[in-house]
């Protein structure tokens, strides 16, 4: 959701509004208790967003983290008699880096529901640890008292922020350079892929990301914030409370979140807005007594009901939507229609991929093996009693163009998930240019040159065309982990090249800028090869790519992947028999699990034993140009 | 202290425990394993139950009336829900589902104190099981032990329902593919309204059942919805008998703790739960492939 | 005993700092000590002068109306606004206790917000914080659970604005945790047990067998030490076991059945608010009681119509405050009619101590004749006799407790009972000074006045 904007203007307008707030909030009647509590509730939801909103895992046990930063920054106030109170905070939150990173190795090792419910029990561990065990470092049920209050040593004077408006300051700054750090990380690759694990996970891997440690870093990034800002409750309340730790404290900053919009940063900060002011407001304004939580409760439902991507989100629909009636509808990829125009558009696209040869040199795992470049033998594959795949012996040579047909059940998908290390295989060995890749892990496999496009599309939805070429990019040009969570996207250098490039061969230059959600079936097809393109693969699965296409489509594809062909190695699976003999050099046929035979295309077509898969029983030999003439 | 008065009743407390957690999340499992929506107002039902069973007792003085109107209040509340909110959300994103829940958790709970203010209010168990049993060599209260009886029978019902009607098959068959169900021509709408229903039901009844030995108050499903999400957990998402035996050896891991020190005992039952889920996360009754 | 030297040095060297600062609103101060002059002549301190410049004064109260301490804290509640409107009207009972009041507190009108603190600190502290920015509070007060006292504390002396404790039966709230600005009236758990423990004694004789059930935070750990303490020194009785319970427990099964397996001849329950009522039902189901015998040492407001008078039967609980009293003492008698026509039920002691707290406050601030909050501590800590409902009272300067009566009652026999809430019978009234600790004892450090 975050374009790229002007450089800083985002930034720009977050400190106009910073400090327009103590000008204009108090003839509001807002008290500077609740303004301090909404910042410290926005730098805590800004890690926790970058964990949820932009990376998509939704963890209940942030408490965790806000406690022990919380807690270690105040300790070392109080008990300890430390006196700077920055660097307290600033051991707190890396104390809470710390522990996120331990807890993550735990928490993430699941997904989903069970990754949040991990992460519930992890948050009421450490709160009844607070309680019992560490209560002499942590005052048990009464928390720590006495927090003191930051001052600003600057020479000739000393500024000491204390309580009310005289804390906005601090606060204030400790905010704003939450969020320039935050923008920085989500407008670099690093945040690039944390959305492209939210979109589709299995894909971001597939591509060649790691993206079991950029979870992690994701993780470790949320409890940062999250230890800082609780070593600024502690300071803005004088008392570290234990209900930091409760279950209540993670619940809260979820829902705060889920108002104010996720994926948006600026959410939980109007989130937390909406929240405390609505509490005070029920309580005090309309007297409700016992009933204000009644109140909250209706509206945080019809909130969750009507806006679907919370307040922020809304206001970005009422944008969009007013912005559609005023511009003219941008024309869609027009079907072409058959006869003339098909030809001038087949010209149109042979030409576009004459020139566009891949701009980078292919990936190898040896880039001087002269071997066949993948030797796959005796790959079986067992699924509890179901054989899918049986004692499999496949090599390609380099440069090979081969086709895989087979009936269906014959266990062609399954032979390429294994062939990609996406399922390990049961037994058998997969070399793939002299390099044994049995039992690998997807992402190194891709890292090596080999990868492949699926067979229902595996893109990133919510992202545009070219956003989705660059997530495929940036693992070739990165390699499957960096960390540069404060560079920037553009300055990558190859970046653009190779995405312009693969964007050309695939014929979507135009259509570069529109989501996912907003291409017809074909674009979104070439999409799918264009992301496996993208990682400059030496050897290319190609899993049935001409499925549910229209026959112009099918046609224009297959020119495409001659295209494409060129300097690499590809092995296609379809059941479009004329595309793929048209296409290929030799041809495999599987059938229930096993290699059937193997040959030329014309040597494929007059087997008896092919006929026989296939049509069910056959007498006599059939002659194929005959019966199709 | 652990002397064997004291293992022995501990277990027993476990099986009573166990019991009404395992009829709790039943109710919970097969919400999650059909809709696939976690329902984290499940224990704000259990309470709603509790609450509406003691109106019925106190306008008609009989217990059995009482649990009949918790039941089926909740039946009517669960498939109203269902109507009305959750199926708007089948299509969004698993977050949004928890948080509608979550609120209509909110709203349920403080409803009720709205209505019947946090002063706790009691159901007296029924005549026939009020007082203490001796068992010989320790006393235990004769309530707690009729609940493991009466659960036990909750269950059966239940699991008689689920494996032996022809609606039950319809129920498993969603739990496992709901749009296979789809396609075969079945009204999924309504199952899904019916899933919602019985689950309901269950938290319901067990929110009765339980009322006189706890005593009620509207933030008494707050902690029985925790406990409720590690006996799913550990039974296997989807699976009632996964339910059952999860919410036994819930129940047993708690008392057990407890004989010891029962500040750790929920500190025990969550250190289960992720192990079991760092190990076999399907649960222990569960089928892989269900997150 | 933890060790609050060094932290109260770090925080007066702090509040040293601090003198010297703008606050709110911002005026430039001289760094210095400031010295007892004329009120008039003072620098603004916490929300003096702000908060008494105009007709009215505004009071925060926060207590718990959603929670365990939910019914207790409507209870309290209902006692602070009796006295905001006896105040504001000039009562005599308000009269009889703080003499000089004519009507209002220094002719001004009280005014009070109140917020729901669920018995959390955290959210007391946030709630009194926006008391004191928007209202500009001079009086803060509320609190059921001793851990929002203590944290209440710690505010009003970070703030400087007067804090009166609301029910608080930890001995820390007057102990280790104590601040100039706070001050409580209530009795406690050392005061608890000391008056309770020689009538046990007395009834039951020595070397008796206790089982304890403590709720795991300060008032709980306290009480069962003070209790403990006493008895064991005293009479040499033995704790066999003690379960401690998370406050808010849905289910004490677990602990029942230890303590039922303990052998322990009494149970001394600490447990408060519906815990108490709780775990006393579930310990009946379970056949602890009536075979062990039941000790409350800090008496629930409203446990007896709860659990029951054949359960209350013959128990012996320490409270503050009982509405029979006001056979004894004129002052009761005024207070329990008043609030009988105005609520339609007696006072329990949790409305008797946050009535007494305002009346005690109004006093302090009449006999000081300014709001200014050094002096008015000054006069909470200058020796003289008050009234109270319970008799002559007066404030210990060296921790500000008041030094007053606890008063034992025994559960009556439901067959005894006169009118529907006539419970408990007043067995004996112990005189505060003889049962309290010395002032050091629990380690008081009150801070500074400014």
């Amino acid at each position: 959701m975050m374009r790229t904007q002007r450089p800083g203007r985002v930034e720009l307008l977050t400190a106009i509004g910073l400090v327009l707030v103590p000008l204009i909030l108090p003839y509001l009647g807002s008290a500077p208790n609740t303004v301090n509590r909404i910042l410290v509730w926005g730098l805590f939801g800004i890690g926790f967003d970058i964990l949820f909103g932009y990376t998509g895992l939704l963890s209940f046990g942030q408490s965790a983290l806000y406690g022990t930063g919380g807690f270690v920054a105040a300790y070392l106030l109080t008990r300890a008699g430390f006196p700077y109170v920055w660097l307290a905070l600033i051991i707190g939150m890396v104390a809470a880096a710390v522990v996120g990173y331990l807890v993550g190795l735990i928490a993430l090792r699941r997904t989903g529901i069970y990754f949040a419910m991990i992460t519930v029990a992890i948050a009421e561990v450490f709160y009844f640890v607070e309680f019992n065990p560490l209560s002499e470092w942590t005052g048990g049920e009464n928390g720590l008292p006495g927090v003191p209050t930051p001052s600003l040593y600057l020479g000739f004077t000393t500024i000491h922020f204390t309580s009310g408006w005289s804390l906005y300051p601090f606060l204030a700054a400790c905010y704003f350079i939450g969020i320039v750090v935050a923008l920085r990380i989500v407008r670099s690759p690093v945040g690039a892929i944390f959305r492209a694990i939210r979109e589709n996970p299995l894909r971001a891997a597939a591509v060649g990301h790691n993206i079991h440690a950029y979870k992690l870093a994701a993780f470790v990034i949320a409890a940062a914030y999250a230890g800082l800002a609780g070593g600024l409750l502690g300071v803005l309340q004088a008392f570290m409370p234990p209900e930091a730790f409760t279950f209540d404290t993670s619940g809260q900053l979820v829902i705060q979140t889920a108002i104010g919009g996720r994926g948006t940063l600026f959410g939980p900060l109007l989130g937390a807005a909406v929240w405390l002011f609505l509490q005070d407001f029920l309580q005090a304004t309309l007297g409700l007594g016992a009933a204000w939580k009644l109140v909250l409760g209706l509206v945080f439902v019809l909130l969750v009901v009507f806006l679907r991507h919370g307040i922020i989100g809304g206001f970005v629909d009422l944008y969009r939507f007013v912005k559609r009636r005023k511009a003219p509808v941008e024309p869609r990829e027009a079907a072409p229609s058959p006869g003339v125009a098909d030809e001038q558009a087949a010209h149109a696209v042979a030409a576009k991929t004459a020139h566009a040869q891949p701009a980078r040199r292919l990936h190898h795992a040896a880039s001087d093996y002269t071997g066949p470049i993948l030797q796959a033998t005796g790959l079986t594959k067992h699924y509890g009693g179901v054989i899918a795949n049986a004692d499999i012996d496949f090599t390609v040579n380099a440069g090979e163009l081969r086709g895989i047909i087979g009936p269906n059940g014959a266990g062609k998908s399954t032979f390429f998930k294994m062939l990609t290390c996406e399922v390990p295989p049961t037994s058998g060995k997969i070399v793939f240019e002299g390099r044994d890749i049995t039992g690998m892990s997807v992402t190194d496999v891709c890292q090596l040159g080999l990868t492949k496009s699926y067979q229902v599309n595996q893109l990133f939805n919510r992202l545009t065309v070219r956003e989705n070429v660059v997530i495929a990019a940036l693992a070739e040009l990165r390699g499957k982990f960096k960390l540069d969570m404060l560079g920037s996207v553009a300055s990558i250098p190859g970046l653009d090249e190779q995405v312009s490039s693969t964007l050309a061969l695939v014929n979507l230059t135009r259509r570069r800028d529109t989501p996912v959600s907003e291409l017809a079936y074909g674009e979104k097809r070439r999409l799918e090869v264009g992301l496996a393109l993208a990682s400059s693969p030496a050897l290319l699965l190609l899993d049935e790519p001409l499925a549910g296409m229209s026959p112009v489509e099918r046609g224009e594809t297959v020119k495409l992947l001659k295209s494409i062909a060129q300097g690499r190695t590809m092995i296609i699976i379809d059941h479009d028999m004329d595309a793929l003999f048209e296409l290929a050099e030799r041809v495999t046929v599987l059938q229930e699990g096993r290699v059937l035979v193997e040959g030329t295309p014309d040597e494929i077509k007059r087997n008896a034993k092919v006929q026989e898969a296939y049509l069910g029983g056959v007498h006599g030999v059939i002659d194929v140009d005959e019966a199709l003439a | 202290m652990i002397s064997w008065s004291n293992f022995v009743s501990q277990l027993f407390n476990g099986l009573a425990l166990g019991a009404l957690l395992a009829l709790i999340s039943s109710g919970l499992t097969i919400i999650y394993g059909t809709l696939g929506v976690l329902n984290l107002a499940h224990g704000a039902m259990f309470m709603l139950g509790g609450y509406a069973g003691y109106v019925a007792y106190e306008a008609s003085g009989s217990f059995i009336v009482a649990v009949i109107a918790g039941t089926l209040f909740l039946g009517i509340v669960g498939v109203l829900m269902e109507r009305v909110v959750i199926r708007h959300f089948y299509s969004r994103p698993h977050e949004d589902q928890l948080l509608v829940t979550f609120g209509l958790a909110i709203v349920y709970v403080e409803g009720v104190r709205f209505i019947f203010s946090s002063l706790s209010k009691t159901v007296p168990p029924p005549p026939l099981f009020t007082g203490i049993t001796s068992l010989g060599f320790m006393v235990y209260p004769t309530y707690r032990l009729a609940v493991v009886g009466i659960v036990a029978v909750a269950l059966l019902a239940l699991f008689l329902v689920l494996y032996r009607t022809r609606l039950g098959m319809i129920v498993r068959a969603g739990i496992e593919d709901s749009v296979m169900v789809d396609s075969l021509g079945i009204n999924v709408d309504r199952v899904f309204m019916v899933v919602f229903g019985i689950g309901a039901m269950a938290a319901g009844f067990a929110g009765i059942v339980n009322a006189p030995v706890v005593s009620l108050t509207p933030d008494v499903g707050e902690a029985i919805l925790v406990q409720t999400f590690v006996v799913v957990v550990i039974g296997g998402v989807g699976s009632f008998t996964g339910a059952v035996l999860g919410g036994l050896i819930a129940g047993e891991i708690i008392s057990i703790t407890s004989m010891f020190n029962p500040g750790y005992a929920y500190v025990m039952l969550f250190a289960a739960m992720t192990l079991v889920l760092l190990v076999r996360p399907q649960g222990l009754l569960g089928t892989r492939g269900r997150e | 005993m933890r060790d609050r030297n060094s932290n109260s040095n770090n925080s007066g060297r702090r509040e040293f700092m601090r003198t010297g600062l703008a606050v709110a609103g911002g005026l430039a101060l001289p760094a210095g000590f400031a010295s007892r002059v004329l009120a008039a002549d003072q620098p603004p301190i916490g929300t003096w002068p702000a908060g008494s410049q105009g007709d009215s004064v505004f009071i925060g109260i926060a207590v718990p109306r959603t929670g365990t301490y939910a019914v207790q804290g409507e209870d309290e509640l209902k006692g602070y606004e009796l006295a905001v409107e006896h105040i504001n009207e000039g009562h005599p009972l308000i009269k009889a206790i703080s003499p000089k009041t004519k009507k209002g507190v220094l002719g001004k009108t009280v005014k009070y917000g109140v917020a729901d603190s669920a018995a959390k600190p955290n959210d007391a502290v946030q709630a009194q914080q926006r008391f004191i920015t928007e209202n500009k509070a001079i009086l803060l007060t509320g609190s059921t659970s001793s851990a929002v006292a203590v944290a209440l504390n710690k505010l009003a002396q970070r703030e400087k604005v007067l804090y009166v404790a609301g029910i608080s039966g930890s001995n820390d709230t007057t102990g280790k945790d104590c601040v100039r600005y706070g001050f409580r009236q209530n009795f406690y758990g050392e005061t608890a047990a000391n008056a309770l423990g020689p009538v046990l004694l007395k009834a039951f004789g020595k070397n008796k067998k206790a089982a304890f059930m403590t709720p795991d935070y300060t008032y709980g750990h306290t009480v069962t030490k003070s209790m403990n303490d006493f008895l064991t020194k005293n009479g040499g009785w033995t704790m066999v076991t003690n379960q401690v319970s998370p406050l808010g427990a849905p289910d004490y099964s677990s602990y029942l059945t230890n303590i039922a397996n303990s052998g322990a001849e009494f149970l001394i329950n600490v447990n408060w608010g519906h815990d108490a009522v709780l775990s006393t039902q579930q310990a009946k189901q379970f056949g602890i009681l009536p075979k062990m015998k039941l000790v409350i040492p800090y008496q629930i407001p409203f446990l007896a119509p709860e659990v029951g008078p054949d359960v209350t039967e013959g128990v012996y609980a320490a409270t503050d405050f009982w509405w029979t009293l006001e056979d004894k003492y004129p002052l009761a008698k005024m207070f329990v009619e008043a609030f009988q026509k105005k609520y339609n039920y007696r006072p329990e002691w949790g409305a008797e101590n946050a009535y007494m707290e305002f009346a005690l406050w109004a006093e302090a601030v009449e006999h000081a004749g300014t709001f200014y909050p050094p002096d008015v501590i000054k006069s909470y800590e200058s020796p003289r006799k008050l009234n109270s409902m319970v008799g002559e009272v007066e404030w210990r300067a060296a921790d500000h407790q008041l030094i007053r009566p606890v008063i034992i009652v025994r559960g009556k026999k439901p067959g005894d009972m006169k009118n529907k809430e006539d419970f408990w019978e007043v067995t004996e009234i112990v005189p505060g000074a003889g049962v309290m600790q010395k002032p050091d004892a629990f380690g008081c450090n009150l801070g500074a006045y400014t």
